[in-house]
C-alpha cells in the first residue's frame, strides 16, 4: 500500500480527493491526451487529407496553432467536467472545500496533461507514425507513474525521479495552495516541445498519405550532395 | 513585350533522402494557357506540382506562381490556387456539403455557394450524401468541384478524370474551358494521350526528374507507338520484319506467332507482312506511358 504514498492522508478530504482522483487522473485521462496530441496533426497526413488541407490559403503555423488551441481548449473543458462533477457534490456532502479550493489541483493535473501531451505531439513529428509517438509517449508516462509509486517503496529510486515530470505533480496537495516554481518549470518544458514540434512541422515535406519514416535530419549523402553540385 | 507566365521554374532540384525526384526542372507555363504534364510513374509530376504549393521543399531551384514565391509567401499563392491532388483523400464522416464548406471556411468564405451548387449540379452530384458512401467517381467530382469553387486564377490538377466515367471527362473539359475563357491558367497531369490532345495547347514530358520535352500535342503523334501481335498460318522466318523501319521486335511468342512494336505509320509493316501466310492481326494502341517509355528507352 505504500505504493500510493501516505494512506493515511486518506481521512482527510485533501488525501481521499488525491488518492482516489488525482493521483489515477494523470494516467486515465493522460492516456487519452497523449493518445489525441500525438494525432493532432499526423493523423490527416497519414490518412491523406493533410495534402489539400494545406492547400488552401492557410499557413502552417496558423493550422498548428489552431490544432493546438483546439486540443488546449478541450483538455480545459473535460477538466472543467472533472471539476464541476466533484464541486456540485460536494456542497451537500460536507466535504469542506471551497470551489477554488478544489479548483487548485486541476491546474497542475492540466500542465501535466498538455506536458505529456505535448510530448506525444512533437515524437509524432519525428518518429515514423502517430501510432508509435502515442505508444512511446503512453509508455513514458505510465513507467513515470509506476516508477513514482516504486519509489515510495524503494528510496533509492528518489534521486532518478527528480529527472520525470511526475515528481514535480502536486496532485490534491495543491488544494493547500500551488507551488508556482514546479509548475513554472513544467510550463517552460512544456512550451519547449510545443516550440520544437511547431519548428519541425513547419520545416518539413508533407507527405500524400501513410506512415513516414524517420524524420530525423540526415547529414546529406553523397548522392545528394552529387545531385546538388 | 514579353508574355506574362503562370507558372515559372527554374533549376528545380528536389530529393528523397537518396532519392533524386527532381533533377533540374525547367517550365514556363503562360497565363491563360491550359497545359499538360506527362511523364510515367514516379517521374516527378506529383513533385512537381507540390513543390509549387510549398507541401514540399526543393533542395534548389526557384518558382514563381504568378509572381509570387510560394516559400516565401505560401498563404498568397494558395489562395489564387486550386489545388486537386492525386491521391484524394477527404474526411468520410462528412456530408458532401459539410467537407465543401469547410473547405470554404479555410478560404475564409470567400466562395460563391451559389456557384457550388451550380456545379454539383452538372456533375450530378448529391450534396447530402456521405463521402464515405460515395464511389471512386463521385469523390473525385468532389475534389474536381473543391478545386474549381473558388474560381482561382490558376489550376493545378493531379489527374483531373481519374475514375470518372466518359461523359463526365467530357464535363469536366468543358468546365475546365470555361476557367480559361474566365481567365484561369490550367495545368494538369496526365495519362490519357486524348485527353491531352483534346485539352493542353502545350505540353511538358518529364522523366526520371527532367523535362525532356515541351511541345504542342500535335506533335505527340508523331510518337505513336503501337504494339502489334501476327499470328501466321505456319512457322515463318520473322526476323525480316524486324528489319522493317520503325518496326521492333518485341518477342516470339511460339513458332506461329510474334509481337513487333511499331513507331508511326503501319504501311511499311502491313506491305512487309504482304509476304508472309497472315492468320490474324491484333493492333493495340499501348498507353501513353509505355509510349513515352518505348520512345526514351529508344533515344537511351
Amino acid at each position: 500500500m505504500a505504493f500510493f504514498g501516505d494512506l493515511m492522508a486518506i481521512t482527510t478530504p485533501k488525501g481521499y480527493i488525491d488518492i482516489y482522483y488525482f493521483n489515477y487522473m494523470t494516467v486515465i485521462i493522460g492516456i487519452f491526451a497523449v493518445s489525441t496530441a500525438a494525432s493532432l496533426l499526423v493523423k490527416d497526413e497519414e490518412e491523406g487529407r493533410l495534402d489539400l488541407l494545406l492547400a488552401h490559403p492557410i499557413s502552417r503555423s496558423g493550422f498548428f496553432w489552431g490544432r493546438l488551441l483546439g486540443y488546449v481548449v478541450t483538455t480545459l473543458l473535460i477538466l472543467s467536467v472533472g471539476w464541476l462533477s466533484w464541486w456540485i457534490p460536494s456542497r451537500s456532502t460536507g466535504l469542506d472545500l471551497t470551489g477554488i479550493e478544489l479548483l487548485r489541483p486541476f491546474l497542475p493535473l492540466l500542465v501535466q496533461l498538455l506536458l505529456f501531451g505535448f510530448l506525444g505531439l512533437l515524437l509524432s513529428m519525428i518518429l515514423p507514425s502517430v501510432r508509435m509517438a502515442g505508444m512511446f509517449t503512453g509508455a513514458l508516462l505510465i513507467a513515470n507513474y509506476l516508477l513514482i509509486g516504486l519509489s515510495n517503496i524503494n528510496e533509492d529510486l528518489k534521486p532518478i525521479m527528480n529527472y520525470t515530470p511526475l515528481k514535480y505533480y502536486q496532485g490534491g496537495n495543491a488544494i493547500d495552495g500551488l507551488n508556482w516554481e514546479w509548475l513554472a518549470m513544467l510550463l517552460g518544458v512544456t512550451v519547449l516541445f510545443v516550440l520544437l514540434a511547431w519548428w519541425r512541422f513547419h520545416r518539413r515535406d508533407i507527405r500524400v498519405g501513410g506512415e513516414g519514416g524517420w524524420r530525423i535530419p540526415m547529414l546529406p549523402t553523397r548522392k545528394g550532395r552529387e545531385a546538388s553540385s | 513585350m514579353a508574355e506574362e507566365l503562370a507558372i515559372k521554374i527554374t533549376d528545380l532540384w528536389k530529393a528523397y533522402g537518396n532519392v533524386q525526384a527532381l533533377r533540374g526542372v525547367n517550365l514556363d507555363v503562360k497565363k491563360g494557357e491550359i497545359f499538360g504534364f506527362l511523364g510515367p510513374n514516379g517521374a516527378g509530376k506529383t513533385t512537381t506540382i507540390r513543390c509549387m504549393l510549398d507541401l514540399i521543399r526543393p533542395q534548389q531551384g526557384s518558382i514563381e506562381i504568378l509572381n509570387l514565391d510560394p516559400q516565401k509567401d505560401p498563404v498568397a499563392v494558395r489562395s489564387h490556387v486550386g489545388y486537386l491532388p492525386g491521391e484524394l483523400n477527404m474526411e468520410t464522416n462528412l456530408t458532401v456539403e459539410g467537407q465543401l464548406r469547410y473547405y470554404k471556411d479555410l478560404r475564409s468564405n470567400k466562395i460563391d455557394w451559389h456557384y457550388v451548387h451550380q456545379l454539383a449540379d452538372r456533375f450530378e452530384l448529391e450534396l447530402r450524401l456521405k463521402i464515405k458512401n460515395l464511389s471512386k467517381g463521385n469523390k473525385q467530382k468532389v475534389g474536381v468541384l473543391q478545386a474549381l469553387m473558388s474560381r482561382p486564377q490558376l489550376l493545378l490538377l493531379d489527374e483531373p478524370t481519374a475514375g470518372l466515367d466518359p461523359l463526365m471527362q467530357q464535363e469536366v473539359y468543358r468546365l475546365l474551358r470555361e476557367a480559361q475563357a474566365e481567365g484561369a491558367t490550367v495545368f494538369f497531369s496526365s495519362h490519357i494521350i486524348d485527353e491531352v490532345e483534346t485539352l493542353a495547347e502545350r505540353v511538358a514530358i518529364i522523366r526520371d526528374g527532367v523535362i525532356v520535352e515541351e511541345a504542342e500535342p500535335g506533335h505527340l503523334a508523331n510518337l505513336e507507338i503501337r504494339n502489334v501481335r501476327v499470328r501466321f498460318l505456319e512457322p515463318v522466318d520473322v526476323d525480316a520484319l524486324g528489319r522493317v523501319e520503325g518496326v521492333s521486335l518485341v518477342s516470339k511468342a511460339d513458332g506461329n506467332s510474334v509481337n513487333l512494336q511499331v513507331e508511326g505509320e503501319m504501311d511499311r509493316l502491313i506491305k512487309a507482312l504482304a509476304a508472309f501466310p497472315v492468320a490474324d492481326l491484333e493492333i493495340d494502341h499501348p498507353s501513353l506511358e509505355e509510349i513515352f517509355l518505348a520512345y526514351y528507352e529508344a533515344q537511351d
